[in-house]
């Protein structure tokens, strides 16, 4: 099953997200930070990540940057998730690296089909 | 004739006329006394006539042109004075004058002798049997009677002239008194007026008809021509007056103003205080809204997730009652959703704030999408749903995410107010020019309003009545939004209604929505700042914007402010001209076709030579995180403001001379209240908006006091620290932390060996920093590297 990271620090968004997640069979792997967001990136070999853009340490623009910047990262495919309805936060999403963006709070169904059409343009190794 | 008086011309006009008429009957009267006596004289010499003819006949008849014929038998008449024959070609053939008279026979017979009578002479034809031969003309010899009759004749007719040309003249000069007299005294008067000017003279006249009009209209214009002048006078009089008025008063106005003027300055001085107040009181209310809507919105996006996972384990559970009342807490908590962005929504349109997000899109896919929303709610009530879309309706610039919000409110209304009856989405595309529209109409057979209810629509907050809201539920700001959003571009919505048939709302929006907020405001502010450096040396500026009207006011701008401005068109024409032209700053607008600006950023910022000039991001996107984090030096929002600008660009370029306070500090809240603060003390500083920023000016001189805030998007606190650690010129700098980050006992440690004081935000008093700076700016003394643990 595709396994996704999830970076977002609210506790409760995290939860919520991760369980419904699981719920329709994907893997998850959860980051607290930009910072181990980054990491995870790296150690975990997610196949999709949902990034939150306001975290802590670090913020999902740089955490974008920086997993982009990584050639043994920088395929794997990142949705953004943002807490403002604003249109333009998608043109800075995108400029920051990112391949779809999403906002919150999140609508599942919405979010599913960009996931599976992220995941089938980009389709897992294993 | 012209200098002849008019009496005189008029006695020679009588005159000609009598004298003409009085010739013709003369020439008449002659002309029928020789035709009288030309036929008296024929019968007197008929025998002689009857002689001559049969003496020459026979030789005529024989030559016809047969000359030297003798008139000898006319001699013996007494009453000829003279005779001729003449051929039928009219030569003369023979003639006889009897001696001793003075007369002449034609040598020819002329045209002229065949039209003038001649006196006392006839001409009669020579003829045998029907064949003309020529003809014969004879004088008679005139007696004393003949030409006394004559002689009478014209006596006559002199005396007649005579007798009626005095008449004339007397007649004329009696009439000439009559006619010229009134004209004469209207000569005279007017040659008077033009003269002296006295336009109190008047043409006395009793003079009638045209003349008499004539000169009651010259009378009627000197009347208005004397009230003229004298209103004229009046008025130069009061012109005088005034003048003399306003060189008292100018004198006294001049003294009023330069009072002026000092008052002007001082409430100037308190307007630009009351607008900075208004300004700092109108970001705490968004910013508080902001707060607010985000504090509200993410509780109750918890309620609603959890409940979905909830509902989702009752379903599969099969507890159908518990999964009821779940969808029952779902639609309260999206209710309620719905109600705190319509009230962000309505709360930024009044800020100014909301924003136009301008895409080119194909408007069939947005129907689409509004429509596979939109109809389960129309489904709800028993409505049937009708979309009127033509397959071709085309493409649309506009903001799409307004136009979904604006359909999908109607839509939610007519099917709100509609019950067992038909929704229709109707779509059509008006050619027009310049530009087509686009007409998007919600027509549905619900309830329908009154014109009463009518007039109340579109308003914040207003439902049609009180009672709706509790049956229909709704916060009324639905419409009000809608039609915000369609005046933002440049559209309408209108609304016909007849209760209980049904209502129609239209948008109308130009198919081609131009972005007219204008892109720089208060370019004739009188708060510009000018350039910090002597006339002559004018710090070059790159512009970088593919809006050649933003690059043309921000160019004229600078000019005046001080600056030498280049313009670059495009990113790449942007990087070429950084690299030729080595700028002093740089201005950089975000969204460019091609290169955009983020990119631009990034190139600037990788080349060693161009990462120290500061880069000004001139966005239309109200976020500034993103531009600071690729090292940007500021960000200022579109529309730009003319004076924040100046400003900007003078801080960034200002020369810092002597001892300054380097603050380092992302929050702009945060940071006017320190620099308030430092400019209450009269301290010189530079700000920056994170570690890069900072390390740009500490490349240029060394700050006496650094304050330094951890938590910075781009280079943050702790990566400052260690750069500045590493560095012998800057590592003795004093540097207080003022953060509102939870500092952990970890990290107590590591910044207790390399800063001066830790202050937490919000937690200390600004007089605590203050007395902590002011040693170090008075006498450059050192402060202690850290504080004992
Ligand atoms: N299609 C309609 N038929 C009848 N009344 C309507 C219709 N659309 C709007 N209204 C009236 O206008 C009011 C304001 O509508 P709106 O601004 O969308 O707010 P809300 O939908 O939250 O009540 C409604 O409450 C209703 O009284
Ligand atoms: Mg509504």
């Amino acid at each position: 099953m595709p396994k996704i990271l999830l970076v977002e620090d609210n506790e409760m968004n995290r939860d919520m997200l991760s369980r419904r997640l699981e719920k329709r069979g994907y893997t998850l792997a959860i980051a607290v930070d930009g910072a181990a967001g980054v990491a995870m990136a790296k150690s975990e070999a997610p196949d999709l990540i949902l990034m939150d853009m306001s975290l802590p340490v670090i913020d999902g623009w740089d955490a974008t940057k920086q997993i982009k910047a990584d050639p043994a990262t920088a395929k794997v495919p990142i949705i953004a998730l943002t807490a403002h309805a604003m249109d333009s936060d998608r043109q800075k999403a995108l400029a920051a690296g990112c391949d779809d963006f999403d906002t919150k709070p999140v609508e599942l169904a919405r979010l599913l089909v960009k996931i599976e059409e992220l995941l089938k343009k980009f389709p897992p190794k294993a | 004739m012209k200098s002849l008086s008019f009496r005189w011309q008029l006695t020679l006009f009588i005159l000609m006329i009598s004298g003409v008429t009085l010739s013709l009957a003369f020439a008449g009267l002659y002309l029928y006394d020789v035709q009288q006596f030309n036929a008296e004289v024929q019968t007197r010499l008929e025998s002689s006539q009857a002689a001559v003819i049969e003496s020459v006949l026979p030789q005529l008849e024989h030559n016809p042109n047969a000359t030297g014929l003798s008139l000898k038998v006319l001699a013996g008449n007494t009453q000829v004075a003279a005779g001729a024959i003449y051929s039928r070609d009219n030569r003369l053939l023979g003639q006889f004058v009897r001696p001793g008279s003075v007369e002449k026979v034609p040598p020819s017979r002329g045209l002229l002798s065949q039209l003038t009578p001649e006196r006392g002479a006839v001409w009669l034809p020579i003829t045998s049997g029907l064949r003309p031969l020529g003809q014969l003309y004879l004088k008679a010899e005139l007696s004393e009677a003949d030409r006394n009759r004559f002689a009478n004749l014209m006596r006559g007719s002199l005396i007649i002239f005579f007798a009626s040309a005095m008449l004339a003249v007397a007649v004329a000069f009696r009439v000439q008194g009559r006619i010229t007299q009134p004209i004469t005294e209207l000569a005279r008067v007017s040659t008077h007026v033009q003269r002296s000017r006295d336009y109190s003279e008047r043409v006395q006249t009793t003079a009638s008809g045209e003349i008499g009009d004539l000169i009651q209209s010259f009378n009627a214009m000197l009347d208005t021509i004397q009230s003229n002048t004298a209103e004229l006078e009046r008025a130069r009089a009061a012109a005088e007056e005034a003048r003399e008025k306003i060189h008292q008063t100018n004198d006294q106005l001049e003294e009023a103003n330069r009072t002026l003027e000092a008052r002007v300055v001082d409430r100037t001085r308190l307007l630009a205080k009351a607008v900075k107040d208004a300004e700092e009181a109108s970001k705490a209310k968004s910013s508080f809204l902001a707060k607010m809507s985000h504090e509200l919105r993410t509780p109750l996006n918890a309620i609603i997730g959890y409940s979905e996972i909830m509902r989702e384990d009752a379903v599969d559970d099969g507890d159908t009652r518990t999964a009821d009342d779940l969808d029952k807490v779902l639609s309260a908590a999206r209710h309620l959703l719905g109600l705190i962005n319509d009230v962000l929504d309505i709360s930024k349109i009044e800020a100014g704030k909301m924003e136009l997000y301008l895409e080119t899109f194909e408007l069939s896919k947005v129907v689409t999408e509004v429509i596979s929303t939109a109809s389960p709610l129309v489904a709800k009530k028993g409505n049937s749903l009708v979309v009127d879309c033509p397959p071709d309706i085309g493409t649309m610039h506009a903001d799409a995410t307004k136009l979904r919000q604006m359909l999908l409110n109607l839509l939610s209304n007519a099917s709100k107010f509609t019950e067992k009856g038909t929704v229709t989405l109707k779509v059509r595309r008006q050619r027009g020019e310049p530009e087509d529209n686009i007409e998007l109409a919600v027509i549905d057979s619900g309830i329908g309003m009154t014109p009463e209810q009518l007039a109340r629509l579109f308003q914040a907050f207003s439902q049609a009545d009180a009672s709706t809201s509790s049956k229909y539920g709704g916060t009324g700001l639905g419409l009000a939004i809608s039609k915000q959003f369609a005046q933002m571009m440049k559209g309408e919505i209108n609304v016909t209604s007849t209760p209980g048939v049904g209502s129609t709302f239209t948008i109308r929006l130009p198919a081609n929505v131009q972005s007219k907020q204008p892109k720089i405001v208060g370019t004739s502010s009188p708060k510009l700042t000018r350039s910090p450096f002597p006339t002559q040396t004018r710090p070059k500026i790159l512009v970088i914007d593919d809006d050649k009207e933003i690059r043309i006011v921000i160019a004229e701008l600078l000019n005046m402010s001080g600056y030498e401005v280049i313009e670059a068109a495009s990113g790449q024409q942007g990087l070429d001209l950084a690299d030729q032209s080595a700028p002093d700053l740089i201005l950089l607008d975000v969204m460019m076709p091609g290169i955009d600006g983020w990119t631009v950023l990034t190139k600037l910022q990788s080349k060693p030579r161009l990462a120290d000039v500061p880069v000004i991001v001139l966005s239309a996107v109200s976020d500034s995180d993103m531009a600071m984090s690729l090292g940007a030096a500021s960000v200022l929002l579109k529309p730009v403001d003319a004076s924040r600008l100046t400003a900007e660009i003078a801080m960034q370029l200002c020369p810092v001379d002597g001892s300054f306070v380097l603050l380092v500090e992302d929050d702009p809240d945060s940071r006017n209240l320190l620099i308030r603060m430092f400019e209450k003390e009269g301290w010189q500083f530079r700000a920056a908006v994170n570690g890069n920023a900072a390390l740009r000016v500490l490349h240029k001189a060394a700050p006496v006091f650094i304050i330094l805030d951890l938590k910075m998007s781009g280079m943050n606190g702790f990566e400052l620290l260690e750069v500045i650690g590493k560095n012998p010129a800057w590592s003795k700098i004093p540097v207080a932390i003022v953060s509102s980050m939870d500092i952990t006992p970890e990290m107590r440690d590591y910044l207790q060996t390399r800063v001066t004081a830790i202050f937490q935000k919000g937690r200390f008093s600004r007089e605590e920093l203050a007395d902590l700076i002011r040693p170090v700016i008075q006498g450059g003394a050192p402060v202690p590297a850290a504080k004992p643990a």
